[in-house]
């Protein structure tokens, strides 16, 4: 279908697809971050390696499925930014909590 | 920082490294290629990239910004420049300090400085206080040598510049002195540099007999980080396997530290041999190559000198010195002593 259309009807088409992308990246995002607020307060660490290769070995398997032109290696090289920016989100979150807890007790003291 | 995972290192490992730096606070950014896996490491946690490196599975670590913050270029992109008086130090001209290694009696002091004075020097050094290779050589006059330094340095219209050794002695020679020294075997005495990051006087920082750069570098840091700005730093040679030269003049310093440096850097090429017939070459060398100043010895009368007779120079050659440097300096930009001070020295 694609490779019929024109080089302005492809760009076109990919700027709406970005669009669709940054709009799920959104919600990855937000999901990241509540699961992050949820390991803060069950004292979890922010890296799980074991559930990072689970979410691997799925983006993979979905990518294999289509058959398209993205390799198993292009498709983890993509996911470990994806990975990496989540980890940042779970980061800047958890400081953010462990700053406003101790603030409370400095409070507490006062 | 960036960590290099060793060939085929196991995924096992690698995890480990990530959750370690996770751990400390650090934003890690994996990159897996063909046969082995590349950290890209970010963020403003505390991390000993030796102690990363000894982790398994880690080939090697790479760290991408350096551990001086005030002292690099990265921080001021522009060259430090100041003036002692209408002395301009890191300017266009070329500053040459010259003098006794140590002050001696007054009519020593003072006939080098008429000397170096007539032949261009901005300057005048020399030491009070000698830190000595033995307890048993001449251990300089104290707080009489400052009185004779101050003198001549005020007679002949110059500058001073003497080395500090210990912290107890900063106020004292602070009342005297222009600019403080510190010599090479207190490039790393962290307590007289802090203490000396308190003063708003210039310090002039030679370079550690074994020092490398980087350390002379932190160094400056810690004279820079308690807020006093002017500091000068000073190749003055380091320790090699060579004998026949007392150390081994550094000219590749020159270049090296004012790319990473907005310091002004000076040369001392008189230590930097240790030979009175090889310091003239050096400091042609030093000029040449980029240096901000030289910092030299000169005795009126050598021979009899109490200290480092073997590499002051007489004032004659000093003189001499003076007018080759007067040619070189122009060729790559800078000026040196313009006024020919010494002309009208002679003809009166």
């Amino acid at each position: 279908m694609a490779a019929e259309l024109s080089l302005d009807a492809l760009r076109d088409e990919i700027d709406k697809i970005d669009e669709v992308i940054v709009r799920l990246l959104d919600r990855r995002a937000r999901c990241a971050y509540a699961i992050g607020r949820i390991k803060h307060e069950q004292g979890m660490g922010i890296y799980e390696p074991s559930r990072e290769a689970t979410v691997m070995g799925h983006v993979k398997a979905v990518n294999a499925s289509l058959e398209g032109p993205l390799t198993a290696d292009a498709i983890e090289r993509l996911y470990e930014r994806v990975m990496d920016e989540a980890r940042r989100i779970q980061r800047i979150e958890s400081e953010r909590q462990s700053e406003s807890k101790s603030d409370r007790n400095e409070q507490k003291q006062d | 920082m960036v960590v290099v995972m060793k060939e085929r290192a196991s995924g096992e490992l690698v995890e480990r490294v990530i959750a370690h730096l996770v751990e400390l606070g650090m934003d890690v950014h994996r990159s897996t290629g063909a046969s082995r896996v590349v950290l890209g490491v970010v963020g403003s946690g505390k991390v000993d990239p030796r102690l990363i490196e000894m982790m398994d599975g880690v080939h090697e670590v790479l760290r991408i910004t350096e551990p001086y913050k005030l002292a690099s270029r990265t921080f001021k992109p522009e060259d430090t420049a100041f003036n002692i008086g209408e002395v301009r130090i890191g300017g266009d001209e070329v500053i040459v300090m010259a003098g006794p290694c140590s002050a001696e009696n007054e009519e020593q002091v003072n006939a080098t400085a008429s000397a170096v004075k007539r032949a261009g020097a901005k300057v005048l050094r020399g030491g009070a206080f000698k830190p000595r290779s033995s307890p048993y050589s001449f251990q300089g006059l104290g707080e009489e040598g400052l009185r004779l330094l101050e003198n001549a340095a005020n007679t002949h219209d110059l500058k001073l510049v003497t080395e500090v050794m210990d912290i107890s002695q900063i106020e004292l020679i602070d009342r005297y002195a222009d600019i403080f020294q510190v010599g090479a075997r207190n490039m790393q005495n962290f307590t007289l540099l802090r203490e000396l990051g308190r003063t708003r006087k210039p310090v002039l920082l030679k370079r550690g007999i074994s020092a490398t750069i980087e350390e002379w570098l932190l160094s400056a840091e810690y004279v820079l980080s308690g807020g006093n700005t002017q500091v000068i730093l000073c190749e003055r040679g380091i320790r090699t396997f060579e004998t026949y030269t007392r150390n081994t003049l550094d000219i590749s310093a020159i270049p090296i530290v004012k790319q990473l440096c907005h310091l002004p850097v000076f040369v001392d090429p008189s230590h930097g041999t240790g030979r009175r017939d090889k310091v003239a070459p050096m400091a042609r060398a030093a000029v040449a190559a980029g240096a901000d100043g030289l910092i030299i010895e000169v005795h009126s009368d050598p021979d009899h000198a109490m200290s480092d007779g073997a590499q002051s120079l007489f004032p004659g050659q000093f003189d001499r010195l003076m007018a080759e440097l007067r040619i070189i300096a122009p060729a790559i930009g800078r000026s040196i002593c313009l006024e020919p001070v010494a002309r009208r020295g002679w003809s009166a």
